[in-house]
């Protein structure tokens, strides 16, 4: 495998919830040739089964000391399930200056545990809860069923034998306390949107934390995230699929660093009839700061990263391919506070309606059978023209709420903000072939503000245009990348 | 506009008026008692623009719109900001379209006509003075003769026509209708404005909604208040008035109005308050004002201003040259009508974010569908109405419970339309769609729209029915006067600034002779 100058010397591997760091053993074994592996028991697991400190803060402390006396010069760090979630906390503290943590280059998030609330069937949790301090035989019984459950298709007999020991090893706290609170701990704002280039891996059977719930909860926090699907495979991939696990990861550490993306471009004759004197200053400057390429890595103010991600899935639908960043801008907008002076009077205030009717969108979504996020575009179609037609299911537990009439009148605001500001971009107008911005450049200023002999159009009528006024133009498509549908691997 | 030089008033000096809003309505009141030798301020709450630096961009213009927020419901909400409500010295004059026809003598007089919506307690010979006045000070371009008032004459030739204007010309042609250049408040030749800095004639930028450049534009900014300047006249910029305070005998004394955060009190001799009739008659129900009749905010009218738009085989390049270019005045009355009133028929370019926002909006398309209506902006061009909406109870505004910066409560306003102008709108629909299918333009669409704020503070007869008198003045506070489209007792067909124009002087007139006479 080539290595880039990005690639890290050191692969820093985390469990899932039951396991130790053997579990990662045969990846690591595949991924000798590669990257050197330092995979950690968590407190609680494995030869750590002594060690306390359970919530995710103090497991991220805990692998930060681990790092620490590590030394990487680059670092990668991988997550299973339970783990990715300590990895994406350590991601945030890296991305935020943690001397420690300074090397980190990649992500591998494996079934990962979501920033969020992790989804567990309550009936679940509950019966998880209740045989972990029960007697040694129902102990070894049940977590022998409990890797069963999470795993597409039989373990050799050794490896179940060796999970199953994992998972009896496993301090009784630290079981309960990541049922109990760490799954249920919100890091969501905290994690916001990372920079770092990552890697999520999701199996096709697996429930819960399979593909659908990669999109929807753990995808929107990465600004560079690749998702590969390993079909067949349920929630314990490290163990089932460590060839393909092992590829992927070695094929993800030796790829190029993500390029920003570059800006929408625009042709060079609308770039010279920008830069000319046809163009007012203050205009011109409006235009090149508007061509601005987008932070990838935009931490919006006014919704959660994850709304952000839908509210890019909405728009990529209404303007497909514009070029830029469009939900950003309007993220940006909303917390401005900057108004267009007037609302629907049946809607709530604009930012508020924008969080409650990205919401109810992704209920209703959910609540006929998938997250809008794990949609294709026909899917995500589908639920938008019921949005716009009033018919609309949206569950009455969706909170904040927004019912199907409100939708009806949020959606077409969201469809007037997006025009909005598709139009303000230079690209877009070069597209239309637009010549209003040539109208008139300084003039002459006089004293009374007014500016004087400005060109202006001499001819107004139809199938007359001016010699200078530009044609239309085709721009190049665009998708933001966390648009990118998750690619199968067989 | 250039304020420099611009008399002074201190607080503490009982001016004779304060305006309360520098648009249509207060530009025409403040330089008439200027120049009638009275002491009077003006408080806007927008800033003071160098129209220089107005950059020909949709965006951008955002500064020159009201964006206070406002409620709007009813069957048929209507959009405020850049749709009718404006902000600055000049007020909405800074973005209107500058689209004049005076108003059909049958329309002031709907009631008698037709036993539908109400007449106004003034007729049309008794404005004509006013219209002319107006139009020879601002300078009105327009088509000379003008085929629906042979007598009347423009002081100026008409703007060009742009593509819109040829093609609903063509089309007219084909099925009779009379159309011509539209009467338009932009000069179409150098004018030497009284008053103020010689204008430039119209460059056909195409940009009057988004601020005029060179002043060719009618904006209040190059035309009344420049002459009250002249005569005296001060101009407060970004002066929020949201006090008022009076007497022992209910006479107001002073207006409070906050200017970079501090509260300053202005003593006076009379008020007008001509803020549009979203925020007269806001101010009004905060302060718990001049509403004995139970009038204010009642009689909400928006125009009925729905568009017929198509794509056409030739380049249109709609975003030049003025954007309303042609009138069609033969559906005040059509014969065939269903209804009372009728409608005026106009040629329409857009900018290209206002036809996105209706297409989106309005339309209702996205996707694949939005961008190929996008992608043909340069071969499009619409065909749009201004119709009569009758006063209507359930169409008012009220207060809502949410308060802005200053804690006045932000307007709500319901409005809907009833049978009248669901018939008139219908027949609207199919003239339009007929002339734009004779045209020959493809994939004809529908945008419904209602325009302009009318309404809220009628004139009438009798306090027991109207906020003021036939003049604009307060039935219940005698030296409080409103100018505004609040007053209108019904919508006319015309567009409401040219009326709302002649109706200050005229108020300011008979302001006048009451001081006059003591």
């Amino acid at each position: 495998m080539p290595r880039s100058d990005n690639s890290p010397d050191l692969l820093v591997a985390l469990h899932f919830l039951g396991g130790s760091a053997r579990t990662w053993e045969p990846v690591a074994r595949r991924l000798a040739g590669t990257v050197g592996c330092l995979a950690l028991d968590l407190p609680g697991f494995g030869a750590a089964a002594g060690t306390t400190g359970y919530d995710v803060a103090a497991m991220a402390d805990h692998v930060a000391a681990a790092i620490r006396a590590a030394r990487p010069r680059r670092f990668a760090l991988a997550g299973h399930s339970m783990g990715a979630k300590v990895a994406l906390a350590l991601a945030r503290r890296s991305e935020d200056g943690d001397p420690d943590l300074a090397g980190l280059s990649h992500l591998v998030l494996v079934a990962g545990s979501p920033p969020s609330p992790e989804p567990i069937a309550e009936e679940r949790r509950r019966a998880m809860l209740a045989w972990i301090g029960a007697d040694a035989e129902t102990r070894a019984r049940e977590a022998r069923a409990f890797i069963r459950q999470n795993v597409g298709a039989p373990l050799a007999p050794g490896d179940e034998d060796a999970a199953t020991a994992d998972v009896l090893r496993a301090a009784p706290d630290a079981w309960r306390a990541w049922l109990e609170s760490g799954a249920n701990e919100d890091w969501a704002a905290r994690i916001g949107v990372l920079r770092t280039p990552a890697l999520i891996l999701a199996g096709g059977d697996d429930a819960d934390l399979g593909p659908a719930g990669q999109a929807a909860l753990t995808a929107p926090h990465l600004a560079h995230a690749r998702t590969r699907v390993l079909d067949g495979a349920g929630h314990l991939l490290p163990l089932e699929r460590p060839d393909a696990v092992a590829a992927e990861i070695a094929a993800h550490l030796a790829a190029a660093a993500p390029a920003d993306p570059a800006p929408a471009r625009i042709p060079a004759d609308y770039a010279a009839l920008i830069a000319s004197e046809r163009v007012n200053p203050r205009l011109r400057a409006a235009l090149v700061e508007r061509a601005e390429p987008d932070d990838p890595a935009y931490a919006p103010a006014a919704l959660d990263p994850v709304a952000l991600a839908l509210l890019r899935a909405v728009v990529a639908r209404v303007l497909p391919e514009a070029g830029f960043d469009i939900a950003a801008r309007l993220d940006a907008r909303l917390a401005s506070g900057a108004g267009d002076g007037w609302r629907f009077s049946r809607l709530p205030p604009d930012a508020h309606a924008y969080r409650a009717g990205l919401r109810s969108l992704d209920a209703a979504a959910r609540a006929e059978g998938a997250p809008f996020l794990a949609r294709d575009g026909a899917g995500r179609d589908a639920l938008l023209r019921a949005a716009q037609e009033g018919r609309l299911a949206v569950p009455e537990t969706a909170d904040p709420r927004l019912d199907a009439e409100q939708m009806v009148l949020w959606f077409e605001d969201l469809r007037a903000d997006a025009v909005r500001t598709y139009l303000a971009h230079p690209a877009t107008l070069a597209r239309l072939g637009f010549s209003g911005i040539g109208a008139g450049g300084t003039g002459t200023p006089d004293p009374d503000g007014l500016a004087r002999n400005l060109p202006g159009f001499v001819r107004t009528g139809r199938n007359d245009p001016e010699p200078w006024e530009p044609e239309p133009w085709e721009p190049e498509p665009w998708e933001p990348g966390q648009s990118a549908p998750a690619e199968a691997v067989r | 506009m250039n304020l420099d030089g611009m008399r002074h008033h201190a607080l503490n000096e009982a001016v004779d008026a304060v305006v309360i809003g520098t648009g249509a309505g207060g530009a025409p009141v403040l330089a008439r008692l200027a120049a009638a030798g009275l002491r009077v301020v003006a408080l806007e709450a927008g800033p003071n623009f160098a129209p220089a630096a107005f950059a020909f961009d949709e965006t951008l213009a955002d500064e020159i719109y009201w964006t206070g927020e406002r409620l709007s419901g009813g069957t048929t909400p209507e959009a405020f900001g850049a749709n009718n409500s404006g902000t600055g010295v000049g007020g909405s004059t800074l973005h209107w379209g500058a689209f004049v026809p005076r108003p059909d003598r049958r329309d002031l007089a709907l009631h008698t006509e037709t036993g539908e919506g109400c007449d106004w307690p003034v007729g049309l010979d008794e404005l004509v003075p006013f219209y002319e006045r107006v139009e020879r000070f601002i300078g009105v371009s327009g088509a000379d003769p003008y085929p629906w008032d042979p007598g009347r004459r423009y002081p100026l030739p008409p703007v060009p026509r742009n593509g819109p204007a040829e093609i609903m010309a063509l089309a007219c042609g084909q099925r009779g209708l009379r159309a011509t250049d539209a009467p338009a408040a932009v000069v179409s030749r150098p004018f030497a404005q009284e008053g103020g800095p010689e204008r430039e004639a119209c460059i056909n930028c195409g940009y009057c909604h988004q601020g005029c450049r060179n002043g060719a534009k009618a904006s209040m900014d190059v035309t009344y208040l420049p002459l009250a300047l002249r005569h005296g006249a001060e101009i407060r910029p970004g002066s929020v008035a949201h006090g008022l305070e009076r007497d022992a005998s209910g006479r107001v004394t002073a207006v409070v109005y906050r200017r970079d955060g501090v509260d300053h009190r202005q003593l006076c001799g009379a008020v007008f308050l001509c803020a549009g009739a979203v925020e007269t008659p806001r101010l009004l129900l905060n302060l718990g004002l001049a509403n004995a009749s139970g009038q204010v905010g009642r009689n909400y009218m928006g125009h009925v201003a729905t568009q017929v738009w198509g794509s056409f085989p030739d380049p249109i390049r709609m975003n030049r040259g003025y954007p309303s270019s042609l009138i069609s005045e033969d559906m005040v009355r059509p014969r065939d009508a269903d209804f009372a009133g009728g409608y005026l028929v106009q040629s329409l370019g857009v900018q290209p974010l206002t036809l996105a926002n209706a297409v989106a909006r309005t339309r209702g398309l996205w996707g694949p569908a939005l961008h190929a209506c996008l992608d043909g902006y340069n071969h499009l061009a619409g065909i749009g109405i201004n119709g009569e909406t009758l006063p209507c109870d359930e169409n008012r505004l009220t207060l809502s419970d949410e308060t802005d910066a200053l804690g006045l409560r932000k307007a709500q306003i319901s409005f809907g339309y009833s049978e009248n102008e669901r018939r008139l709108n219908a027949h609207a629909t199919a003239l339009m769609r007929d002339l734009w299918e004779a045209a020959g333009a493809r994939d004809i669409w529908v945008l419904e729209r209602v325009a302009h704020t009318l309404g809220t503070c009628r004139m009438g007869r009798s306090g027991d029915a109207a906020v003021v008198d036939p003049y604009g003045r307060s039935f219940d506070i005698p030296n409080l006067w409103i100018s505004d489209g609040s007053t209108f007792p019904s919508s006319l067909a015309a567009n409401p600034a040219l009326t709302i124009m002649a109706l200050a002087l005229r108020s300011a007139e008979a302001f006048l002779e009451r001081a006059r006479d003591g």
